[in-house]
């Protein structure tokens, strides 16, 4: 079982939430899995433990719509942020607007970070999709 | 007698009435009448025993000289023409003859003269101007004729006769003459001119036709006029011209002047020709028409100022001027004309500059062609496009956000069956199908508010009335007193009870809720919410305005987002982000809008545009 030290699950579906920590915990053993009904307070949090210096996450899950601060808005933020650990993020969405396809297209190609995108139903998360970790960190 | 043949005057002589003078053989002045010496401009001069050559050095040579052969016995006479010192020309008909003594012996000769100046004067003028009028008959191809009522003859001349297209010998009558003429009305017209002609001498100048001998068909000028003598007509004189070519070609110009007013009038646009002051020196039966005159001498000689409204004449002469000046076309552009009496057509214009032999512009030519009902053709499909546009983009969104919900739902759905298909343990399962329930229920929800959405799409016709706005106000607030009450909101209505709005009513106390219930919901935690009302009516539409002071939005941020479906900017368990989505639907199903203005933590204030009645 593949180890990682800190996750996050940004989605405002309990049911989505439920499913994927269900899923992580098939492929990876993690003691710290946060997860936030919206992107502003996982942009809180994250600049929380930027400022204080504690773990970042490895992998973050990221839903599209979310009330308050959406998952377009949550990674427009983070990009300005200045991180230099290359962190994972997974967008799980159910959109099938290619307006939001075309948006991950240019987001991935402006950041060091890798972003991925699924669309929903995700029925496995395999070992890959939590691969990619900065090991420097 | 020795006497005679010295220079002794005879008195006898000089008194002689005609002009009379007595050579010697020498051809010295011997005796000579007073009227001699006057004749021949020789008053001034002392004349006798001088040579005749000496006194009349200007005479014609051949004159005198036939002097000699009166010497020799011949007699002779001829015309000569002498000039006098004053430079006038005189003609003299002269006679010389021999001067017998008693014994028959030639002694001299005598030379008399005749001053004829004035009759053959008149005779040679006679000459000049009939051979001035053969070759002005010639050239303008004018005839005489000659009908003698009393001989019954009819004289014509040659020119006349080569009009007719008959040979130089023909004799015509007064019969024939007539059957010259086309059969028909130029045939009745001549002879009922001829014929009072004669009857009482009216005279006459027709333009008639004639079918030559060879069968030609012409124009002709026929003129005529009665010549009385003691009061009785003796003869009918006239001229016949050959107007073919001029009649033809008036013909031919009248044609085309007919065929290009027909044109003009007939042509569906205005036509007009102003000329260097923009006064209008042509216009067609359109023009008339628009401008709301009967008669085109009505329009003609006036500018724009006295036909159109100012601003309008302003910019028209302007143009004018410019094509004047620049000798450039306006082709085909698009101009607003406005009458005195305020009607407004739009018309697609050209003018062209009006140019002189010399190729300077003289005046615009101007075509107009009314397009008013094109362009509200094109404003109708205009709007019929952006209407149709803005529905097409809605129900985009509205397909993204139907897919995106269900989708999320099935999504789910697949995903916890799969999840429950692999379970063994059973309080997981029953975990698994407690989430399975929650997920049928939001879907079931989902697809209300979905359903509530088309239904007011689909019923964009729902009848509308005038409704009165605090009445439903205070309804809408019984409803909601209990949550009024509990959060001890303070209403403040600024609206007049007799203020109505035309509405839907279900939409309006929907609209109302909503817009009372969100401003409960996102009210602030640190002070009491008070909301106010407002309305007016601006520019057609009824506007009602609810202001509070609660949370505020960041409308840089989600302004955009403000209306969508599912969309929320607060942490708040009851906000579903439907609310202000359908309100949006219900306002615009109206043909109004909903626009929000916002400040963070300061309040927020909507303000929803009702189409009023008299503006549907």
């Amino acid at each position: 079982m593949k180890k990682i030290d800190s996750i996050y699950i940004v989605d405002d579906d309990p049911i989505t939430v439920f499913g994927v920590s269900k899923m992580l915990g098939m492929v990876v053993e993690c003691d710290d899995i946060t997860t936030f009904n919206n992107g502003r307070e996982a942009l809180d949090d994250f600049i929380r433990r930027l400022d204080s210096n504690k773990k970042l996450p490895d992998v973050i899950f990221l839903d599209i719509n979310m009330p308050i601060m959406d998952g377009w808005g949550f990674l427009e933020e983070f990009l300005k942020l200045d991180v230099s650990k290359k962190i994972r993020i997974n967008i799980i969405t159910s959109s099938i607007d290619p307006a939001d396809y075309e948006k991950w297209l240019r987001y991935k190609q402006t950041t060091h970070h890798f972003i991925d995108y699924k669309n929903k139903p995700v029925f496995k998360i395999e070992e890959q999709d939590i691969d990619h970790i900065d090991m420097a960190s | 007698m020795k006497n005679t043949k010295s220079f002794t005057r005879s008195y006898l002589i000089k008194q002689l009435p005609s002009a009379t003078a007595y050579l010697n053989t020498d051809l010295e002045l011997v005796h000579a009448s007073d009227n001699w010496i006057e004749a021949l401009d020789l008053t001034k001069k002392n004349v006798f025993g001088k040579n005749i050559y000496e006194l009349l050095e200007h005479a014609d040579e051949d004159w005198l000289d036939s002097l000699n052969d009166s010497l020799l016995g011949y007699h002779r006479k001829g015309l000569t023409s002498f000039v006098n010192n004053d430079g006038f020309e005189k003609w003299f008909e002269w006679m010389h003859l021999p001067w017998y003594d008693e014994h028959e012996n030639i002694i001299g000769t005598i030379m008399q003269v005749n001053d004829i100046s004035e009759s053959y004067g008149d005779q040679l003028e006679i000459e000049r101007l009939q051979s001035l009028l053969q070759s002005q008959s010639e050239i303008a191809k004018v005839g005489v004729w000659e009908f003698n009522l009393i001989t019954k003859k009819l004289r014509w001349c040659q020119m006349t006769k080569k009009i007719h297209e008959v040979s130089e010998d023909f004799e015509p009558s007064i019969e024939t003459g007539i059957d010259f003429y086309k059969q028909g009305h130029s045939r009745n017209t001549i002879s009922m001119l001829v014929h009072k002609a004669i009857a009482d001498g009216t005279p006459f100048s027709e333009k008639l036709q004639i079918v030559t001998a060879k069968n030609n068909e012409k124009w002709i000028l026929s003129a005529g006029k009665a010549i009385s003598k003691e009061g009785k007509l003796i003869r009918l004189i006239g001229t016949f011209q050959d107007i073919d070519e001029q009649v033809k070609s008036e013909i031919k110009t009248q044609e085309n002047q007919k065929l290009l007013n027909t044109l003009l009038d007939s042509l569906p646009m205005n036509v007009y020709v102003k000329d260097k002051e923009s006064r209008k020196i042509l216009v067609n039966q359109s023009e008339c028409e628009y401008l709301g005159v009967r008669d085109k001498k009505e329009l003609l000689g006036k500018n724009d100022f006295e036909l159109y409204d100012k601003s309008i004449a302003r910019i028209s002469r302007d143009e004018d001027v410019e094509v004047m000046k620049t000798l450039t076309p306006i082709i085909g552009k698009e101009t607003i004309s406005v009458k005195k009496d305020g009607t407004s057509t739009t018309f697609l214009t050209s003018k062209i500059p009006l140019l002189d032999m010399d190729g300077n512009a003289n005046g615009v030519i101007g075509l107009s062609m009314d397009i008013t009902q094109l362009k509200e053709k094109e404003n109708e499909l205009r709007n019929l496009i952006n209407v149709t546009a803005i529905q097409n983009k809605k129900l985009i969104s509205f397909a993204h956000i139907v897919s995106h919900n269900l989708r999320s739902h099935t999504a789910n759905f697949s995903m916890l069956l799969n999840f429950l298909v692999k379970e063994k343990d059973e309080t997981e399962k029953k975990r698994i199908i407690n989430m399975l329930t929650y997920a049928s229920d939001n879907l079931m929800r989902t697809l209300e508010d979905l359903n509530e959405v088309v239904s007011i799409n689909t019923n964009v016709n729902v009848e509308r009335k005038s409704l009165n706005m605090n009445k439903k106000l205070r309804k809408i607030q019984q409803n909601l007193s209990a949550l009024l009450d509990e959060h001890r909101v303070t209403i403040v209505n600024e609206i007049a009870d007799t203020f109505s709005v035309w509405s839907v009513p279900a939409y309006l106390e929907s609209i109302l809720l909503n817009l009372i219930t969100n401003a409960v919901k996102y009210r602030h935690p640190e002070r009491e919410l008070v909301i106010r009302f407002k309305a007016f009516n601006k520019g057609g539409f009824t506007i009602f305005s609810i202001e509070d002071n609660g949370m505020g939005i960041d409308m840089a941020k989600n302004g955009e987002k403000l209306f969508g479906m599912y969309k929320t900017f607060h942490n708040n368990e009851d906000s579903r982000g439907i609310g202000l989505y359908i309100t949006k639907n219900q306002v615009e199903a109206m043909g109004g809008s909903i626009k929000a203005s916002s400040e963070l933590n300061k309040g927020t204030t909507f303000n929803v545009y009702f189409k009023n009645e008299e503006n549907r």
